[in-house]
Formats: structure tokens, sequence, C-alpha cells
């Protein structure tokens, strides 16, 4: 059973201009979350945004593979998840392909990432959920902008 | 981002929903509302047993029951299910948000054309 997100978005800059954006603790804090990063597999960093109901704020990392400018794998723990985030980058042409994974789920959520976004329950859900089908529905995942297009599936 | 439903009521759905037959149950029950006895037609097997699943189905949350003369029928409560969708969706914007940040980023740092 696939409980995999999938995300995949393309981007006008070469691989190792997206690295750097992945790879860059203050790169990162500007895209994704405040950190303490350090491109070294083995290194024990976090991530800290607003606490919510639920998530005290803190997501607890480590660099688990790091292979560049093709391959970024890091443990992502925090608010009730134990999860892995992978970040493959591939060439194609000028431009950078780049699939983010979230691996890992267990329980209910892992029983919905599969379900839910395999399609499996869609119309149980779908004629309930009318907000949240209509972003999963088909797998796919459009963003608000015009670039990049993400795609949220297992 | 990543809020949580009590993780004892999230433990209990997933118990619940992790059994074929009572999978099968839920869809059925999202078709319509049902008596045990219809349900009971539908499977291989006794209605103590249909029962039995149904209680643990109402136990998390997921069927809701109601009397209708000697019949009791069951219905698809969703609620639990929604719960957990929401926390999806909301983690899927979650990303799907960064990635766009990222693109951003990076049309700030190198301009348009790479």
């Amino acid at each position: 059973m696939a409980r995999t997100l999938r995300f995949e978005a393309l981007y006008p800059y070469a691989p190792e201009q997206v690295w750097v954006a992945l790879t860059d603790p203050e790169a990162i804090g500007e895209w994704l979350m405040p950190n303490n990063f350090e491109p070294r597999v083995g290194h024990c960093f976090t991530f800290r945004t607003k606490p919510a109901p639920g998530f005290d704020g803190i997501v607890q990392c480590e660099v688990l593979e790091l292979d560049p400018p093709e391959r970024l794998a890091y443990s992502w723990k925090g608010g009730g998840i134990d999860t892995i985030v992978r970040y493959v980058l591939a060439a194609e042409g000028g431009n950078t392909r780049l699939v983010m994974e979230q691996s890992g789920f267990t329980g209910l959520k892992g029983f919905m990432v599969s379900k839910i976004l395999g399609g499996g329950w869609k119309r149980m859900i779908a004629e309930r959920l009318p907000a949240a089908a209509a972003r999963v529905e088909g797998g796919r995942y459009r963003s608000a902008h015009d670039d990049p297009l993400s795609h949220c599936h297992d | 981002m990543l809020m949580d439903m009590d993780e004892r009521a999230e433990n209990e759905v997933f118990r619940a929903l992790a059994d074929p037959t009572r999978r099968a149950l839920l869809s059925m029950l999202d078709e319509e509302a049902q008596s045990v006895s219809a349900l009971t037609g539908r499977f291989e097997m006794s209605q103590p047993a249909i029962s039995q699943h149904l209680k643990v189905l109402r136990e998390a949350g997921l069927v809701s029951e109601r009397k209708a003369g000697r019949n009791r029928i069951y219905a698809l409560d969703p609620e639990p299910l929604r719960h957990a969708a929401e926390w999806l969706e909301r983690h899927c914007d979650f990303w799907a948000t960064r990635l766009d940040n990222l693109g951003r980023h990076l049309r700030e740092k190198h301009g348009k054309d790479a």
C-alpha cells in the first residue's frame, strides 16, 4: 500500500541553482522554514515555525542522503508524523524537474494517504468533502501560480 | 499546518478501517443507510458477525444507528474521515505552497532567465 505523498515542480533554472536553494540554510529559511540545516549526512537539525494545536512548531530532522546536485533526503518528525522527505533533481533542457516525496505515513494518516490519493474511496470522500476532493481528485494538485505546476498524489 | 486529531480516537478509527469487511460495510452504507439484515444479505457471513463489525464501526464514530420500527438502520458518519482528510489537504497545501515559494525564491535570486 503506497503511503507516499509526491509533488513535482519544474523550475527554469539549472539543478546546481536549485540544489543551493535546497541546501543553504538561509535559502531554505526563505521558502520552507527557519532551520539550522548543514549539508552533511548524519547532521541533526530542526525546522521551527509557529506552534498550532497538536504541533509544537518544531520538526526534528536528520540528513540521510546527500548527493549534489541530484538527491537529498532527511527525516521529518513532528506534529504526530514520523516521515522521510526526499528531493530528486533532474536536468530537463535548461530546467530542473524537482520531485519531492514524503514517505512513511502510518496509522490513519497512512491509510488516508493511500486510500484518498489512490482514489480508492473517492466517492465516499468526494461527495462529503468538496474542498478537499477538488484538490485531490485524480491525485493532482494545481498550484495557485502558473508555475510551477505541482502534483500531489501517491 | 500539521494539527492532529486526538490520538486515541485516531487509533480507534484506524483499527476500525483495518478490516476489509468493515471497509466494505462502509462503502455499502455510503450508498444508502441500511438495516443489519439487508447488509448481511450481501456477505457470506452470519448476522451476529456483521453486527459485531457494525459495533466496532459505531465505537469508532464511523457509523450511526437509529431505530425504525423493529429494525435498526445504520448510516455512514464520515466525520472522523473528514477530519483526517482535512489534515491531509492542509498537509498537501503546505508543501504545494512551499514549492511555490521555492520557485519565487529562485526567481528573486537568479532573475527570470536561468
